[in-house]
């Protein structure tokens, strides 16, 4: 495991990386986001009523 | 195409909500002792078994893996199957998981009474019970992915997803938190040391609460509360977009529980943002729960399923802002090592996990036995018991947390500590403990009222164990199409690539922190000075650890000034290269021990000292709440493991001489008579075998190391003449009861360790100047501490009037 410490120990400028992996995460976040929420709400409407049975459906609608 | 007949399992979900319910009263019970505990130390029976420290880690194991770990079992099972539209994958293993976690949690109970402990917060078991968890575990997930592939449904509902990650998570942090050195069949020490080892297990500690704790239950949130509102979920996009960002986030955050504590800065840094930036996707699922009752409040009004869900969604919300809050430095210094976070816990155990544990199993039971609940009444009742008592807990808790801070961290215009005695600001709170007691109480009468309608339900009923149902097969997989789906929705149906996808997710947090932690050097600078323990004070750490000593003291000094004027210089990371594991703490309940080796400081007890406080603290103070360790005068060390455990420290790269396993006995058993020598000068006669001799001999390690030796002594307080009046008799008795009935007694004719103050004889010159002399410059040979530093010189003349004017006025 040493060469893994000699790696780490000489790697210039490591302690910025964490700020790139943020801003690595930022920019994904940001895709995800827009991805998701450009998605058709009727699609997401059948996905999330999924789970429900006709009948019970059927009550929701009443309700409404 | 052609429809499929198949059946549900509803046995296995029948049997893990039995365990739940069965479990959840032994966890509160236990609960509820540890509270009696610290109220009223009787209720430790004066048995090694029933200490404090034994039985807090069997309530903390209890409730979160036999009470929820069982309730996560029963969710699952019920809800993949519906969702899916299929049984679970294999019966066989669906009876090892059951079967396996139920024999794991009667080993760990066992192991916990009898002291088998690795000393490391809801990771204590030993190693062969690590062992059966990962295999069970690795069932669990074998039958949950297999359930997955078999399904009859395209697409995996959100609840699903948030299933698969906590499988993954727990996998990884299980494995990772337990790599460990055997020693025998019931001892081990983790591979990791002092900071390192802090690191990893407050990863895994934080994250057992993420991912054992919030994200199975996110998934049962998703399930179950749209179920019994009989409404959708409110935003399925705000499902997925929280549920990425929450399990990425999670595992960075383990470093705020470590705030102010030896570990650089960078770590503690990364710990606070990312705690910080769990507030957006925590309150993503809060809100996506809470918005699906739009339109379905009325609903809440009456049913008592749906009132527990709506208290578990906001205790989520309310646990997941406070969090971060203190997680922000300077709250951090008030809740860490006080009841803040015990409350903080509390809220987020009792309220979300209970909450929904309750709210799932009010609205499953009547539908797995086929029936109407036997009395929504007695739910309702249930429900605001419990929330009473949650409330009754809670509250004085955090009023405990701040006062005992605020003592903590009071000084006298005179700039001494205002409280220099820690007892003393234990006593202040014990009251609000009482509290806490009739909180719990409540919760438990509130939880003995739904396993009573629990079980007249299901009397009433039947259940059907192998439930009829059909469903069309899952139709051909295709391949992703970028203009009609997103990578999500492509990885939706796609299981073993959602599982890679959210693993690499999960391991980048604990890979950024741990590996630079143990890989890179000048993490943890080394201090030359301190020395791996002798064979002796070795066993007495072990004890230590065996004791559960840490539930309740700390080792740990933060570099505030309030703390190193009460305890010592603060804590550097090169202090704990040898400690495997570290023994840090989170609570004190009592007094730091870091510093109780340094001979010249205020921690420093002698070991007459600490004999006579192990067979009975309340003789020394009646107000103390620590157990009795009597037992230690009376149990042998174990001499034979002693060379195996140093060949293992030898293994881990602790700097032993080569061969000195084989010495260690010779070498711990002259160490020994050395204390057992002490001792017996005090009047105290005990072999030198014995467990208490290693216990002090341990306690007299901490802090030694790393202090300056004193080539020449401090010059003593001389002094002339001391003039003292009838006037300052008031605050000298006011002073002596704080600083001095410890070891004086309370009327000064002491007790088994300081001598009576009120006779002739005297060791000391018995004039006003002697006084003032003998507690200015203490007597450390006889354990008298040096109170200079301590009191003001007006402080130290006004005892000097007390003991003369008023101990020895005849």
């Amino acid at each position: 495991m040493k060469i893994v410490s000699d790696v780490l120990e000489n790697i210039a400028g490591i302690q910025t990386y964490y700020i790139v992996g943020m801003l690595i995460f930022l920019f994904l976040f940001i895709v995800i986001v827009v991805r998701t929420y450009s998605t058709p709400n009727s699609e997401m409407s059948n996905r999330k009523n999924a789970i429900f049975d006709e009948k019970e459906l059927l009550d929701i609608k009443n309700d409404k | 195409m052609e429809i499929q007949k198949f059946n549900y399992d509803n046995k296995i979900v029948k049997l893990f909500i039995l365990a739940t319910i069965i479990w959840g009263v032994v966890a509160i019970l236990v609960g509820l002792l540890a509270a009696l505990q610290l109220s009223f130390p009787f209720f430790n029976f004066g048995l090694e078994f029933t200490t404090f420290g034994r039985i807090r880690p069997i309530h903390t194991n209890a409730v979160i893996f036999a009470f929820v770990g069982n309730a996560i079992y029963a969710g699952v099972y019920y809800s993949m199957q519906k969702l899916l539209k299929t049984r679970m994958f294999n019966d066989v293993l669906s009876k090892i998981n059951f079967w396996g976690w139920q024999f794991i949690i009667l080993c760990a109970a066992l192991t916990f009474f009898a002291g088998i402990t690795t000393g490391k917060e809801y990771a204590e078991l030993e190693w062969p019970i690590d062992i059966m968890i990962t295999v069970v575990w690795v069932v669990f997930g074998w039958n949950m992915i297999g359930t997955i592939i078999i399904r009859r449904e395209k697409h995996i509902y959100a609840a699903i997803w948030w299933y698969l990650a906590s499988f993954l998570g727990v996998a990884m942090l299980h494995v990772v938190n337990s790599f460990e050195l055997p020693v025998s069949l019931f001892k081990s020490y983790p591979i990791y040391a002092g900071a390192q080892d802090a690191v990893v297990q407050w990863w895994y500690g934080h994250n057992a609460v993420a991912f054992f704790l919030t994200t199975p239950f996110l998934g049962l949130m998703y399930y179950y509360l749209p179920k019994a509102a009989g409404r959708p979920i409110y935003s399925y996009k705000l499902s997925i977009v929280h549920f990425w960002a929450l399990i990425f986030i999670y595992m960075w955050a383990g470093p705020h529980h470590l705030l102010y504590q030896a570990l650089p800065d960078w770590a503690q840094a990364l710990g606070v943002t990312f705690s910080i930036m769990l507030i957006a996707p925590s309150w993503g699922g809060m809100i996506n729960g809470l918005l699906t009752l739009r339109g379905a409040w009325d609903k809440v009004r009456d049913s008592a399923a749906l009132k527990f869900m709506v208290v578990a969604v906001t205790a989520y919300g309310m646990s997941t802002f406070e969090g971060p809050m203190m997680s922000l430095k300077n709250v951090n210094a008030i809740s860490h090592f006080t009841d803040w976070t015990i409350a903080h816990v509390h809220i987020g155990g009792m309220g979300w996990n209970g909450g929904l544990v309750f709210g799932m199993l009010y609205w499953l039971v009547p539908k797995l036995f086929r029936t109407k609940l036997f009395s929504e009444k007695i739910a309702n009742t249930h429900f605001w018991i419990a929330t009473l008592g949650m409330l009754i807990y809670a509250i004085p808790l955090y009023w405990a947390a701040i006062t005992q801070w605020l003592m903590w961290r009071e000084y006298t215009p005179e700039g001494f500590l205002a409280y220099p005695n820690f007892l003393e600001t234990v006593t202040q709170i014990v009251p609000l403990y009482t509290f806490r007691i009739i909180g719990g109480t409540l919760y438990l009468v509130g939880f003995l009222l739904l396993v009573w309608n629990l079980v007249k339900t299901m009397a009433a009923g039947s259940m059907e164990a192998n439930e009829a149902a059909e469903a069309y097969p899952l139709e051909n997989k295709e391949s992703r199409s970028s203009a009609r789906e997103t990578i999500h929705r492509w990885l939706e149906r796609k299981p073993v690539r959602f599982a890679i996808v959210a693993f690499v997710l999960l391991a980048i947090g604990g890979a950024v922190e741990i590996i630079p932690m143990i890989f890179v050097k000048s993490n943890v600078p080394t201090i030359e000075s301190v020395k791996p323990y002798t064979p002796l004070e070795l066993e007495g750490r072990d004890i230590y650890i065996s004791e559960g000593c840490y539930t309740c003291h700390s080792q740990m000094v933060r570099p505030f000034r309030w703390e190193t004027d009460r305890y010592g210089e603060y804590s550097k990371i090169g202090e704990f290269v040898y400690d495997h594991p570290f023994q840090w703490g989170s609570r004190r309940t009592g007094p730091d021990l870091a510093r109780t080796g340094v001979i010249t400081g205020n921690m420093y007890k002698t070991a007459s000292w600490h004999y006579n406080h192990f067979m009975d603290p309340q003789r020394m103070n009646e107000q103390s709440i620590m157990p009795k360790y009597d037992w230690f005068a009376i149990k042998d060390i174990d001499l034979d493991m002693i060379p195996a455990k140093i060949r293992a420290m030898q293994t881990l790269g602790v700097p032993y001489e080569e061969g000195f396993d084989e010495r260690a006995i010779d070498d711990l058993k002259a160490q020994a008579q050395i204390i057992a020598d002490d001792l017996k000068q005090s009047g105290i006669e005990i072999e030198p075998t014995k467990q208490m001799i290693a216990m002090i001999a341990y306690l007299h390690k901490l802090g030694r190391d790393i202090t300056p030796v004193v080539e020449t002594k401090p010059e003593p307080v001389k002094t002339t003449s001391v003039n003292i009046t009838e006037e300052m008799i008031p605050a000298g008795k006011a002073s002596f009861q704080k600083n001095c009935i410890i070891c004086h007694g309370p009327d000064g004719k002491g007790n088994v360790i300081g001598p009576d103050l009120t006779d002739n004889e005297w060791i000391i010159e018995k004039s006003p100047e002697g006084v003032y002399e003998n507690i200015s410059n203490g007597k450390i040979e006889k354990g008298m501490t040096p109170f200079k530093g301590v009191l003001s010189e007006e402080e130290i003349t006004q005892l000097t009037a007390f003991v003369l004017l008023e101990l020895n006025k005849n």
